[in-house]
């Protein structure tokens, strides 16, 4: 991998501020929208799903850069400091354990994208004190995410399902960790999650510093995000904006993203899709969101996907991610059942080939990349 | 300083240029005067202002220098001397209706004052409205000291009543702002009753309707006045001499030039080589008059700002005269002796007289220039930029974080008033304004970029405007806009006042030049009847102001925000601060990453002082208005803002 798996000579050579990441992230259309680089200072904001420079900032060094996930990082590093190595794997990370789970709680799972666990896992973690608030993404403006802020298990337990567009998750993580929270818990893409691991790993001298309050770090794995222009413009085309109520990948044999409405699925073949696909994702080489304690994605089964839908696989990471797995399984929150054989390997090959992927199309960049500074 | 009704005939005052000229228009028995405010001329209307009253001297702030003159027109039509007064680039304004002006004639004494801005001290041009005269064919007068700014306006509308057409009086900026000792004369008691005789045949130019046509018949008239002019121009006592007989070098110069000129002869102890034609009739030239002069000598330089315009006059009748006079050696504009662009002053102009006449200048000694870096070295470094709490700042911070949100590259087509700082001084309006050209133009511009979306422009035009400047010029452009279906949004500045120059009353207000209450009318509802979306924004709320624009950028069509707050140095906001503003040290982070002094570095209003030995930012309590926009704008909420008592 290149750009932002270094090595060490070009990590030293990779410090910057505000005007190397306009250069070589946000100018060179490589965001992901994660909002690291926004709410430390008033010089990056989200708009829509993009994040924009407001004024020039002129310090040779700054957290946006050294936060951004896709500014030069040595992954290595980062996985030594933050993982028992003794478990790491080079396709997926670390693994200490692989799952597959779904919340018990039928509501739950209703209104979940998959089996719910994510949401069943936050709304524990609050409900017992692991943490005292938790940052999703809830539902925002037509089909944007918005990034919400809940202390409540209650609240928490409501909200679920996976947003398409990309919600600048680690933006609402900075403004948050300005007040009263002291234990955040964070559901994250893997962008999203290697912001948040480079926020742990280097500080930058700041004024204020609150990554300490991050508590805990559920990734979702990710094959792409989408630009929200470009979806909007192309779901206008098949329906009302108003009627989506979710969307979803099913399995790539069945190469077609699924837009639910308050009426009919309308199935809109990948081919159509992936001009709206953000430019970042496909340089992206992070499937299973490595930096996190524990990753959930979408359950393969013997059954089929009309099963699979329902469940969930589960990568735990840290020490910290296998207790509140194993809370989960003592207090009957989720329900557990055998992992078929094979799904392991099936997911390091696919995770192998998003970073093989990835590492052709940043190849294919190379400096003569288009840079039309467009989010996705 | 200023002159007022307690002075009498006969009381030698100091009076600014202006004044002087305004003084002259009132010994001339004056009786209408209308002008647009415009930087070097505004005071000349303000002075006559405040000797108005209903029924002896009307005077008004019009819309625009072509309505000023038609005001104006309209009382020489009527029997009435009038005045009409405008700066150098309101003349283009106002050409349209000279042109035809000055064919059908006037009656009543009429005079057109422009004051030109060499070296565009406050102007974005140094545009020269001497040629008006030559092409429109009127007389030329050019008062050179305060004296004569008087005098000569005085005379020129006796000139006007005998060639019955309009008569033109020049000044400049250093003319028109410097001031001097001048006599006062009578104010005549006038009582002619306003008439317009028009039921004549259309020959009778006293009691027929006026036109221009027909148009042959009327031109050649109108060159014959021209020619009555000239002649009367040949013993005209504004045209002086002084210096030798037969001087090695003659100059032939006019208005401020005259000063410069004597200033470098003495500079150069040239009394003795070189001579000064003062000439104050400069179009058209007398002709007998500059075949004596041209006589005296065989080399000539022409001293005058910018354009040749003497320049080129003389050369032809020297050329006419060839025979007469001899063939004589030119100095001036064409050869590159004077700069053709700027001001001129007295260093440059001995410095063209010392190279004609093989003399070095006088170098300057060296301890009055080391005194002179000290003086200047010691002066604090201060940007152009917007005033401590000028609503306007506030507008473009708004229009920049919204344009940067919308990310498609949108820009604005800025105007002319304080708001032209933006496009002038880029890191004043927030790198946002584009374009900067004539009063109004900006939204034709925009209407016009405004209709290359289907050329593939993607980018959001935004077009501003002030209040002043929306009745001025923007309407039409405006209605085109909206006629034509444009893409734009324009942006209405208003801070209800003609700010940039002085507060002069504008028709968005209640009350008219001479403080008489008057209706106004409203911006808000004539872009309403143009059918077109209108919002009212206050630039003090920013996240309003944002949400509103990024809102209005994402429609077709032309869209209308009027964003008002009064100009911070209007009266009601001089007295008194809104709020107290302070910033809390401990919360500040100054030049750390979190920051770094976005306040002082970027947003700039002169009240936020950086302390560098601290490293915090502070306000200058002197300096602050008290608008507390800063407070919304700091990331730390370091800047504290209290209501101030009432
Ligand atoms: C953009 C995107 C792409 C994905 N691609 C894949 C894939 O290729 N393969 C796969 O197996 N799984 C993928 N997932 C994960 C999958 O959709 C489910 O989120 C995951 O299986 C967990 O299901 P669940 O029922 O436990 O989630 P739920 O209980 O429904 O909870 C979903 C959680 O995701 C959070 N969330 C939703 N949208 C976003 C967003 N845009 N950014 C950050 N957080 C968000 C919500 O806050 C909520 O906490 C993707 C998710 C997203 C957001
Ligand atoms: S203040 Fe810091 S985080 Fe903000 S733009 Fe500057 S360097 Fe980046
Ligand atoms: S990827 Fe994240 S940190 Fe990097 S520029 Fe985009 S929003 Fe900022
Ligand atoms: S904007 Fe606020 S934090 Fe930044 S330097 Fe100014 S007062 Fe300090
Ligand atoms: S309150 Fe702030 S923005 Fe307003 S005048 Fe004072 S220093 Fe300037």
């Amino acid at each position: 991998m290149r750009d932002w798996e270094s090595d060490p000579a070009e990590q030293e050579s990779g410090k910057g501020g505000q005007k190397e990441l306009d250069e070589q992230v946000l100018g060179a259309g490589l965001c992901t929208g994660c909002g690291a680089c926004v709410g430390l200072c008033p010089y990056q904001t989200v708009y829509h799903d993009r994040t924009v420079v407001l004024h020039a900032c002129d310090l040779a060094q700054g957290r946006c850069y050294a936060a951004c996930p896709r500014t030069p990082t040595d992954l290595a590093a980062l996985r030594s400091r933050l993982y028992n190595e003794t478990v790491c794997t080079p396709e997926l990370g670390a693994v200490k354990g692989f799952f597959i789970t779904r919340a018990t709680d039928e509501g739950v799972r209703r209104r979940a994208q998959h089996g719910g666990t994510v949401t069943a896992l936050m709304a524990l973690a609050l409900r017992e004190g692991l943490i005292d608030t938790a940052i999703l993404a809830g539902e925002g403006e037509g089909i944007l995410p918005r990034s919400i802020t809940v202390r409540d298990p209650e609240a928490a337990g409501m909200q679920g399902s996976s947003r398409f567009v990309v919600s600048p998750t680690v933006a609402e993580f900075n403004r948050v960790c300005l007040g009263n929270a002291a234990k955040i818990g964070v559901v994250a893409t893997p962008c999203q999650a290697l912001a948040l691991a480079k926020m742990r790993t280097q500080p930058v001298s700041a004024a204020e510093n609150g990554i300490e309050k991050l508590h805990l770090v559920v990734g979702l794995f990710c094959g792409w995000a989408l630009s929200w222009q470009k979806l909007a413009a192309l779901l206008k085309k098949k329906t009302d904006l108003a009627r989506v109520t979710g969307m979803d990948i099913p399995p790539s044999c069945y190469h077609t993203l699924e837009v639910y409405t308050t009426g009919e699925t309308i199935r809109i073949s990948l081919d159509e899709v992936d001009p709206c696909v953000r430019e970042s994702c496909r340089t992206c080489g992070d499937m299973t969101a490595e930096f996190s304690d524990l990753s959930v994605g979408s359950a393969r089964l013997p059954e089929g996907w009309e099963t699979a839908r329902s469940w969930n696989q589960v990568i735990v990471r840290t020490e910290r991610g296998m207790d509140l797995l194993e809370l989960a399984r003592r207090l009957g929150v989720l329900e557990f059942r055998a992992t078929p054989p094979g799904n392991l390997e099936k997911l390091k090959a696919a995770s192998l080939g998003k970073k093989r992927t990835a590492a052709i199309w940043l190849a294919g960049r190379g400096n003569t990349a288009e840079r039309t500074g467009q989010a996705g | 300083m200023s002159m007022d009704r307690e002075q009498k005939e006969g009381a030698e005052v100091l009076l600014m240029g202006n004044e002087s000229i305004a003084r002259g228009a009132l010994e001339a028995g004056v009786r209408v005067a209308a002008g647009y405010p415009g930087t070097p001329s505004s005071e000349i209307i303000e002075t006559l202002s405040r000797f108005s009253e209903a029924g002896k001297l009307y005077v008004e702030w019009s819309t625009n220098e072509k309505v000023a003159m038609e005001v104006a027109a309209a009382a020489s039509f009527a029997g009435l001397r009038s005045l009409c007064v405008m700066k150098q680039n309101g003349v283009n304004v106002a050409s349209d209706f000279l042109l035809h002006l000055t064919g059908s004639g006037t009656r009543g004494g009429m005079i057109l004052v422009s004051c030109d801005d060499p070296g565009a001290l406050s102007s974005v041009n140094e545009g020269e409205s001497r040629h008006f005269a030559r092409l429109m064919e009127i007389p030329l007068l050019e008062p050179a000291d305060f004296w004569e700014a008087k005098e000569m306006t005085r005379w020129a509308f006796d000139l006007s009543e005998a060639i019955r057409n309009v008569v033109m009086v020049r000044s400049v900026t250093r003319m028109s702002h410097a001031s001097g000792n001048v006599v006062l004369g009578p104010l005549p008691a006038v009582t002619a009753k306003a008439q317009f005789l028009c039921d004549g045949p259309v020959s009778d130019p006293d009691r027929g309707p006026v036109t221009s046509a027909p148009v042959i018949q009327k031109h050649r008239l109108q060159q014959e006045k021209l020619r009555k002019a000239a002649a009367l121009f040949e013993d005209s006592p504004f045209n002086t001499y002084e210096g030798p007989e037969t001087p090695e070098l003659l100059i032939i110069t006019s208005s401020a030039c005259t000063l410069y000129s004597r200033e470098a002869i003495s500079l150069l102890r040239a009394e003795g080589r070189a001579g000064i034609l003062k000439l104050g009739t400069t179009w058209p030239l007398p002709p007998a008059l500059l075949k004596r002069h041209l006589r005296r000598t065989e080399k000539v330089l022409i001293v005058e700002e910018v354009l040749p315009f003497l320049e080129d006059q003389v050369k032809i009748l020297a050329a006419e005269q060839a025979r007469e006079i001899g063939i004589k050696t030119f100095y001036g504009k064409n050869d590159g002796t004077l700069p053709m662009v700027g001001e001129l002053n007295p260093d440059l102009v001995a410095a063209a007289v010392g190279q004609i006449l093989g003399i070095d200048p006088p170098a300057i000694p060296a301890e009055y220039r080391e005194k002179l870096r000290a003086l200047t070295a010691a002066l604090p470094k201060r940007e152009q930029t917007f005033c401590p709490g000028c609503p306007h700042r506030a507008s473009f911070w708004g229009i920049r974080e919204a344009l940067q949100r919308d990310h498609r590259g949108g820009f604005v087509c800025g105007d002319i008033g304080c708001y032209a700082m933006a496009s002038l001084f880029p890191a004043a309006g927030f790198h946002t304004a584009k374009t900067l050209h004539a009063m109004g133009s900006g939204t034709g511009i925009a209407s016009g970029f405004g209709k290359l979306g289907p050329f593939g422009m993607e980018q959001p035009v935004l077009a501003v405007c002030g209040d002043s400047t929306f009745y001025h010029a923007a309407i039409p452009a405006l209605i085109n806009a909206v006629h034509q279906n444009a893409d734009i949004t324009f942006i209405a500045l208003d801070n209800s006042g003609t700010a940039m120059t002085g507060f002069q009353s504008h028709p968005g207000l209640d009350v008219n030049a001479m403080g008489e209450a008057s209706p106004k009318v409203d911006i808000a509802a004539l872009c309403g009847a143009m059918g077109v979306p209108v919002t009212i924004g206050d630039p003090f709320d920013l996240i309003g102001t944002r949400v509103t624009l990024n809102r209005l950028l994402e429609e077709p069509g032309v869209k209308v925000l009027i964003l008002k707050q009064s100009c911070a140095l209007s009266p009601e906001k001089k007295v008194k601060k809104r709020f107290l503003v302070r910033v809390d040290e401990a919360l500040c982070r100054g030049e750390a990453c979190g920051c770094n002094r976005l306040c002082t570095r970027i947003f700039r209003c002169p009240g936020l002082l950086w302390n560098r030995e601290r490293k915090k930012a502070e306000i200058d309590e002197v300096i602050c208005a008290g608008c507390g926009f800063c407070a919304g704008i700091c990331p730390a909420g370091a800047i504290r803002s209290e209501e101030a008592a009432k």
